[in-house]
């Protein structure tokens, strides 16, 4: 079944059963990715997938599930089941309900159709990040490259109806000198027209070249440049936090933080339901409620939460087009450019340590927001404005509001990331901050 | 189980590829079908379901691998990806620089299931929740500090599997699962700590019972108090640690089952989940003490890694991965066996129909030794008991791991003191398992699950092991 039939059909089946209201949301796609490593092919990819999410409620009480299951005799009986186990369960204390009035939300971003059947491009591409990275000195690379085209569709009893479509390439290359020199590089894109394979793979090759013979820091507090990629790791954890699910369930450093600091005066954060050039998101969340743009941080002010219908109901607040029927969650986060250029925020440094890459980010405490991440590939020493050498085997440990309440530049440059450690996409500029803990592990290394 | 018209998609699938021109062919067919339910503070929020239902179809063609899925479960439809499939795998030929080879490892053919008693079916959100309150009502009546925040979460779920290949393989498959994860948030005079849990088997719904779930949570409320309004700065420096099982299964796994993955050892998880500080020629290699015994087995019954039959259609034994302190076994596929030349210990699993079968860890552990806890303590003048821990991480080449301990306990003069906060073991793989002393009588597991691969496969395991003594490490604070 193509999807807005798949949502027909499942409306029908639960407005026969009985249900107050309906949602449901198909998403139909293909994704191709090609998988390499020590420059060879690992395995290539292909998915051809249609899913459908559905939302239901009687009587105060709700039940939400996801299947893949979908023809009609699937689609049938999965609704029967949501409905049965839903009418034995107790109303919940905080129900929103549905707006009565029907909203038509078709109006499609920006995406590119071609990424929908990209197997010879990103065949091509990947073999073009190799080379580059050869090119730059790196003597193997390892990497995923993915073109997915997706769309979605959404009905709801209320006579909400939406489409949208979105398009991402993504490249993840990371390149050896030796077993402990690597650098990385990312290449993220909504479109072919701004992706660059040989930029992410010149990247990931210089850096695996620079990082020959690294040393292990001394632990204590350092200045900490972090790139794109890295600061995206972290904001994307604080779009998490500025959900009003964490906030309201305790697991939020941001709990009782409405209204003050929590960020230096020139860090801005803003989640955007579609932007150009983002990677994902759509014009409608998962309730029906158009998305928009919500500032999170302003000025280093937090300025809102991220809501859905029960959410903001509980907090007095309104919808910001954020559902997720449970957790409401950021679409695609922006933080505000700087205005430094990267030789610049260099040469501020006076002693300090470059982190290109990360990844292993965890609490100890989700409402206090401590944290450690370890940082991997180009790590780099500065003293007194120049990179000395790299380095290798330290531990960022810190707070996520210390951090940002620390930032002392920004760069005008900025990057969309989303790979491995970083779900939401993420527009970031490169972040200096001071008096960053660095530690590192006892014992020595084979 | 798998219905008898489904199965022939596959087989369909599998001759289809082969008539194509595939050299090596494999199709699955995966249902996975869940209840989860939640409280947040005490409050119901939506139940959840979940219904996955597809096939994987993977190919080689003179030595490039392919894979793809879809849910569309009709014959043209199957017919038609498994053509694109052969043809993606034959058009990515000019990317192989090391062809794919499988190793001929004896095929399986037959069914397993995890022991159930009571079919996990039955376990919908209306039971689901009823555990919940219970629970939740237990942690809120405790003493002490309040816990105003808690996240109480329980699925139950099965995945039913019909897996064929072309050399042979042909096996059907049950694996029913209760699983709970919560978060307690403790709030005391302006000072929080929180505690993450995890609890997991194979089986029915007596896994709640087997579990003794609402007491375990409720024990674990109890301790969050206790170390919020008891525990004390701890003086860094070098001491004796001993680890529980809950700190002896983490350490186990991801600095001895991690980087003894063949398929990272090789490379292939680089670009991701990250290579491993060993290579091809370290088997042999001593990394610990003759006390560091660590193994993997996805035979235990009830476990949450249970796997007797791999997602390539071959038995699964169990992996002595360091014995007294060498190195002597890696988790092996057909592929990183055959590169290796050895025997191939069934290690491939797949977490849903729309993912490839990858290395991964089952059931990881610290062997036994003979020690008491008591005994243990004794042998301590200056140091910790670690018991369980929040924060941690590790490198990409698993070398460089830390703990963050949340119930820890001072040691001194071989007796048991009172809690200390948040110590924190930061230290490298040879320094950890070199320094082994001794272990414990009696091992216990906790669940975990383990992320890997791209697309993310998060898949469910076991972390275990004995109270194991670490002579002389150092420990500091955070």
């Amino acid at each position: 079944m193509i999807p807005t039939e798949l949502n027909e059909r499942g409306l029908k089946a639960a407005m026969r059963l009985g249900v107050d209201e309906a949602i449901f949301v198909s998403t139909a796609g293909n994704e191709q990715m090609i998988r390499f490593a020590n420059d060879s092919l690992s395995v290539a990819k292909k998915t051809e997938e249609s899913v459908v999410s559905v939302y239901l409620a009687k009587a105060g009480r709700r039940i939400v599930g996801g299947s893949s299951n979908t023809d009609e005799e699937g689609l049938s009986a999965f609704v029967e089941r949501l409905y049965k186990t839903m009418i034995n369960l107790s109303k919940e204390p905080v129900y929103a309900g549905l707006p009565r009035d029907a909203t038509k939300l078709k109006k499609a971003g920006t995406f590119d159709r071609r990424l929908g059947d990209a197997e010879k491009a990103v065949s091509e591409f990947a073999s073009e990040a190799i080379e580059a990275a050869r090119g730059a000195g790196a003597r193997r690379s390892a990497g995923a490259l993915e073109a997915s085209l997706v769309s979605s569709y959404l009905l709801s009893s209320n006579g909400t109806e939406g489409q949208d479509t979105t398009s991402s390439i993504l490249l993840n290359i990371r390149s050896f000198t030796e077993r402990n020199a690597s650098g990385h590089g990312l290449s993220c894109s909504s479109s072919l027209k701004g992706f660059r394979p040989a930029v992410a793979g010149r990247r990931a090759g210089e850096d695996s070249k620079r990082m020959l013979h690294s040393k292990k820091p001394d632990e204590g507090t350092y200045q900490v440049l972090m790139s794109p990629t890295v600061a995206a790791n972290l904001i994307s954890l604080i779009g998490s936090f500025a959900s009003a699910f964490s906030v309201d369930s305790g697991t939020s450093y941001l709990v009782e933080k409405m209204g003050k600091r929590v960020g230096s005066d020139s860090f801005s954060l803003t989640d955007h339901g579609r932007i150009e050039g983002g990677l994902g998101g759509r014009v409608f969340d998962d309730e029906g409620t158009p998305t928009q743009s919500t500032k999170i941080i302003e000025d280093g002010v937090l300025v809102n939460y991220l809501h859905n219908l029960t959410t903001a109901k509980r907090f007095k607040a309104k919808s910001t087009g954020n559902a997720g029927w449970i957790e409401p969650d950021a679409w695609n986060l922006e933080v505000a450019p700087g205005d430094s250029g990267y030789s610049e925020m260099v040469k501020e440094m006076k002693r300090g340590i470059i982190l290109t890459s990360n990844w292993y980010t965890r609490f100890t405490n989700y409402r206090t927001g401590e944290f450690s991440t370890v940082p991997r590939d180009g790590t780099f020493l500065v003293e007194n404005g120049r990179i000395t050498k790299p380095l290798s085997g330290l531990r960022m440990s810190d707070s996520l509001e210390r951090i940002f309440s620390s930032v002392k530049l920004l760069s005008k440059e900025r990057e969309w990331i989303q790979w491995w450690e970083v779900d939401t996409p993420t527009l970031c500029p490169w972040v200096l901050v001071d008096g960053v803990k660095i530690t590192r592990a006892y014992g020595s290394a084979p | 189980m798998i219905r008898e018209n489904v199965k022939e998609l596959a087989q369909l699938s599998m001759r289809e590829a082969r008539r194509l021109g595939a050299d090596y062919a494999e199709a699955r067919v995966q249902s996975s079908i869940g209840s989860g339910f939640m409280l947040k503070n005490g409050e119901p929020q939506p139940s959840m379901m979940g219904d996955s239902f597809g096939i994987g179809i993977r190919v080689l063609c003179d030595g490039a691998l392919a894979f793809s899925a879809t849910n569309i479960m009709e014959r043209t439809a199957v017919r038609s990806l498994t053509a694109k499939t052969v043809k993606m795998a034959k058009a990515s030929q000019r990317l192989v620089k090391k062809k794919v080879r499988l190793d001929d490892s004896r095929s399986v053919r037959g069914s397993f299931s995890a022991a159930e008693k009571e079919k996990v079916e039955g376990g919908d959100a209306s039971w689901l929740k009823s555990i919940l309150l219970e629970m939740d009502k237990r942690i809120q009546k405790g003493k002490g500090a309040k816990i105003p925040n808690r996240i109480l979460a329980a699925a139950s779920g099965v995945d039913e599997k019909y897996y064929i290949n072309s050399d042979g393989a042909e096996t059907e498959s049950r694996v029913p699962r209760i699983n709970f994860f919560g978060i307690l948030t403790a709030i005391s005079g302006g000072e929080v700590a929180q505690r993450m849990v995890q609890q997991g088997e194979t089986g029915g719904l007596e896994v709640v019972k087997r579990l003794d779930l609402i007491s375990k949570v409720e024990e674990e409320a109890r301790i969050l108090r206790s170390v919020l309004e008891g525990a004390t700065k701890l003086e860094a420096g070098k001491m004796d640690v001993i680890l529980s099982p809950e700190l002896s299964g983490i350490a186990a796994h991801e600095s001895v089952g991690h980087p003894q993955e063949a398929d990272r050892i090789l490379g292939r998880e680089g670009a991701q989940a990250g290579e491993s500080y060993l290579k091809k020629s370290s088997l042999g290699y001593r990394i610990g003490s003759k006390e560091a015994n660590v193994s993997d087995d996805p035979n235990l019954v009830h476990s949450n890694g249970y796997c007797p039959v791999d997602d390539e259609g071959v038995r699964a034994t169990k992996r002595r991965l360091i014995v007294d302190g060498e190195i002597t076994e890696f988790l092996q596929n057909r592929s990183t066996a055959a590169e290796l030349g050895v025997r191939n210990n069934g290690s491939a699993r797949s977490v849903d129909f729309n993912r490839e079968p990858i290395i991964r860890m089952s059931n990881t552990f610290v062997e036994p030794g003979d020690h008491t806890r008591e005994e243990l303590i004794r042998e301590v003048k200056h140091g910790i008991y670690l018991k369980s821990f929040t924060e941690w991480n590790i490198d990409d080449k698993r070398l460089n791991q830390r703990y963050v301990g949340l119930e820890a306990y001072r040691i001194k003069n071989g007796q048991l003191g009172p809690l200390v906060k948040a110590p924190v073991l930061e230290i490298t793989t040879p320094a950890l398992w070199g320094s082994v002393r001794a272990r414990g009588k009696e091992v216990e597991f906790e669940s975990a699950t383990c992320g890997k691969g791209d697309p993310m496969q998060g898949i469910p395991v076991w972390t275990g092991g004995p109270d194991t003594l670490l002579g002389g490490v150092r420990i500091g604070t955070r």
